[in-house]
């Protein structure tokens, strides 16, 4: 018997080795690490100054909006067997419709996503999306632009115009509308928004990516908008943003969360740039988009109206907005509610209304604030 | 090894031998079944029919990952052969495979002959799950090699468009389909494990190779649902289409060393179950 029980515990002994195993490694990668005291201003400059162009790694976004799950909905409409590939488009989908459309981007702000970054310079990025059995690539090799979409074998390929103009944004999402953004144009988005609306303080220190990071907590003032706070863990060394939280006013967990899982400073392989379209691939030449061309980018629409102040700002779009390829799709109507005066898109971060008469406001507000807004201003044409 | 085994230390160098010939025995057993041959048969129909169905049809319409690729490049019929076969093919024959392991020879009253012979338990247990690995191995080398062989037959062959959209030669593609199979066998061995250890809780076959497949099933509705997102990382089949990470521009390791883990951890714990079970249990039959 003695001995049944010796075989028994070994049995017992393996899953608690392997329970042991798996909990160290969860503790391992939340370790808080022990650095320097640093004055949130402090840590704000040497966010300011980083200057990191030259890195590898790999991008972890999730989101929990409150939003369904719409990685797999244009495969299921589809009747896609395998289903997952994340092919959003209805039917005739190249890369150029699955990078710009209003559904690509509802599919990138939902469920979860996986990126690999590779940059050399500011000339030099390649960002691919790892979908499963799939992948998204976007390839910026001095002035060209490559989108390849794996799932259709459709490429977009677009010349920059000469550096300047677009050398400020061409690192941004500007240039790579279907690929999740970096850590880093996220969190400068946010230190921008830094003034008096924000109270900022440091956190307990972290680690991200295996490296110890400040993380620096920007909590709004108000209570009029949904954002609770956003928390950016920021490189002790080289002031590089490694992550970027956003939570909900009163949740836990965070709604919004990109940040590196693995992250190398070493200059990348040059080949990785070298992009040309592979053979058989349908290729479509698109020249540089021009303003209003982008129609989920708010903010290249035309003149747009912020009321409100800081983070309770509300953006009006105006009338004449072309809202009509975003209200057929099917997906609209799963994602919206009908209230008063028109849809609403509700998640924990952000609200959006489409108004009846074709207005859309939108804001890190309450639903109840946008259809006082939409009351507020009258249905003329704001141009 | 063993010290319930008195006479281990004055016999090891001919019994270590007689391990490799059990254990290759045992493969020729296995091998030369009608079941396993006709499993195998089985396997490498799936990319033929593609094959052919993608010939005779012209490739349109919707499907499989892969599978627009084919009509270009016959490489690519294995790989969406692969895709097919991984949610049911493939465990339904590991499944068969283990839960027939020592179920299977309980069940022919055979079991205890064989630990009569000088075959330790544990070594009988050690020979029936890597029977079961090299099964498991040669059922997606079925797939993959059925695939390139009928794509060569049926479609042009040539450099291959990786999921980056860069291209690498015929040699390479060769290499990574190669590498593929090993990943998706690595990614049933858990599964072999679970179903060794189901193996040696029933004399009854068929019983074992339902629940095996049940399993792995299971593991996969889990997968689907989102309400078991924490439960994902730690289900079997977790890894199981993450072998396209093989065919991007650089190699995204990550899955295969996450893969290699996770199985790992599955052979741990439910070897261990079957060792403590099959060493404490009567052999009656």
């Amino acid at each position: 018997m003695a001995r049944n029980q010796k075989r028994w515990a070994v049995a017992i002994a393996a899953p608690a080795v392997v329970a042991v195993v798996v909990a160290g490694g969860v503790l391992a990668t939340s370790a808080s690490a022990d650095l320097p005291e640093k004055t949130p201003e402090q840590v704000l400059e040497l966010a300011a100054q980083a200057d990191v162009q030259t890195f590898s790694g790999t991008v972890e976004q999730s989101s929990d909006l409150g939003l369904p799950d719409l990685s797999g909905f244009g495969g299921a409409g589809a009747g896609s067997g395998s289903g997952g590939s994340g092919s959003s488009s209805d039917g005739s989908g190249t890369a150029a419709d699955q990078g710009l459309s209003p559904e690509s981007a509802l599919e990138l702000l939902t469920g979860s996503h996986e990126a690999r970054v590779y940059a050399d310079g500011s000339d030099k990025l390649r960002v691919q999306v790892l979908d499963q059995l799939a992948e998204r690539d976007v390839v910026k090799n001095g002035d060209d632009v490559w989108l390849y979409d794996s799932s259709d074998d459709s490429a977009v390929h677009t010349t920059l115009p000469a550096r300047g103009d677009a050398s400020a944004d061409a690192s941004s999402g500007e240039a790579t509308p279907g690929a999740v953004p970096t850590p880093a144009d996220i969190a400068q988005r946010f230190l921008a928004a830094v003034d008096p609306s924000t109270d900022v303080s440091l956190g307990a220190d972290t680690t991200v990516a295996g490296r110890d990071a400040y993380d620096l907590v920007l909590t709004p003032r108000t209570d009029a908008t949904l954002v609770g706070s956003v928390s950016i863990a920021v490189d002790s060394e080289t002031g590089m943003p490694l992550q970027v939280e956003v939570l909900a006013r009163g949740e836990s967990s965070p709604a919004f969360e990109i940040g590196f899982s693995d992250l190398s400073l070493d200059i990348p392989s040059a080949e990785l740039f070298d992009f040309t379209a592979p053979e058989g691939t349908t290729v479509t030449e698109k020249a540089l988009p021009t303003k209003g061309d982008v129609p989920e980018a708010s903010a290249a629409h035309p003149e747009p109206v912020v009321t409100g102040e800081g983070w309770a700002s509300v953006v009006e779009l105006p009338i004449g907005t072309d809202t009509a390829d975003l209200t057929s799709s099917p997906m609209f109507s799963q994602l919206t509610t009908k209230v008063d005066g028109g849809s609403l898109l509700q998640t924990t971060l952000v609200s959006v209304l489409l108004t009846d008469d074709g207005r859309v406001f939108a804001g890190a507000v309450p639903a109840e604030a946008l259809q006082s807004a939409a009351a507020a201003t009258p249905a003329s044409p704001a141009e | 090894m063993s010290s319930s085994d008195p006479t281990a230390a004055t016999v090891r160098s001919p019994r270590r031998a007689l391990g490799w010939g059990f254990f290759l025995s045992e493969l020729g057993v296995l091998f030369r079944r009608r079941r396993t041959q006709a499993m195998l048969g089985a396997l490498a129909a799936v990319p033929i029919l593609i094959a052919v169905a993608i010939r005779v049809t012209g490739g349109d319409g919707r499907g499989p990952a892969f599978l627009d690729r084919i009509s270009q490049n016959g490489l690519f019929v294995g790989m969406t052969a692969l895709v097919v076969s991984i949610p049911l093919f493939l465990p339904l024959t590991v499944g068969v495979v283990a839960g027939d392991s020592v179920a299977g020879e309980a069940s022919t009253g055979t079991l205890r002959y064989l630990l009569v012979s000088p075959v330790g338990r544990i070594r009988l247990l050690v020979v029936k799950f890597a029977s079961a690995v090299v099964f498991c191995l040669a059922a997606t080398l079925t797939v993959s090699l059925a695939g390139i062989l009928a794509g060569a037959v049926l479609f042009p062959i040539g450099p291959v468009t990786l999921l980056s959209g860069n291209t690498v030669d015929v040699g390479e593609a060769l290499l990574r389909a190669l590498l593929i199979s090993v990943y998706v066998a690595l990614g049933l061995v858990g599964l072999a494990a679970i179903g060794l250890f189901i193996s040696t809780l029933t004399d009854a076959p068929v019983g074992a190779m339902a629940a095996t497949v049940v399993v792995a099933i299971l593991s996969q509705v889990l997968g689907q649902l989102s309400q078991t997102e924490l439960l994902h990382p730690f289900l079997p089949s977790y890894h199981w289409l993450d072998f396209a990470d093989l065919l991007r521009q650089p190699i995204d390791w990550s899955s295969f060393a996450g893969n290699a883990w996770l199985q790992l951890a599955y052979v741990a714990i439910f070897g261990t179950l079957s060792y403590a079970r099959f060493a404490t249990k009567d052999v009656l039959s």
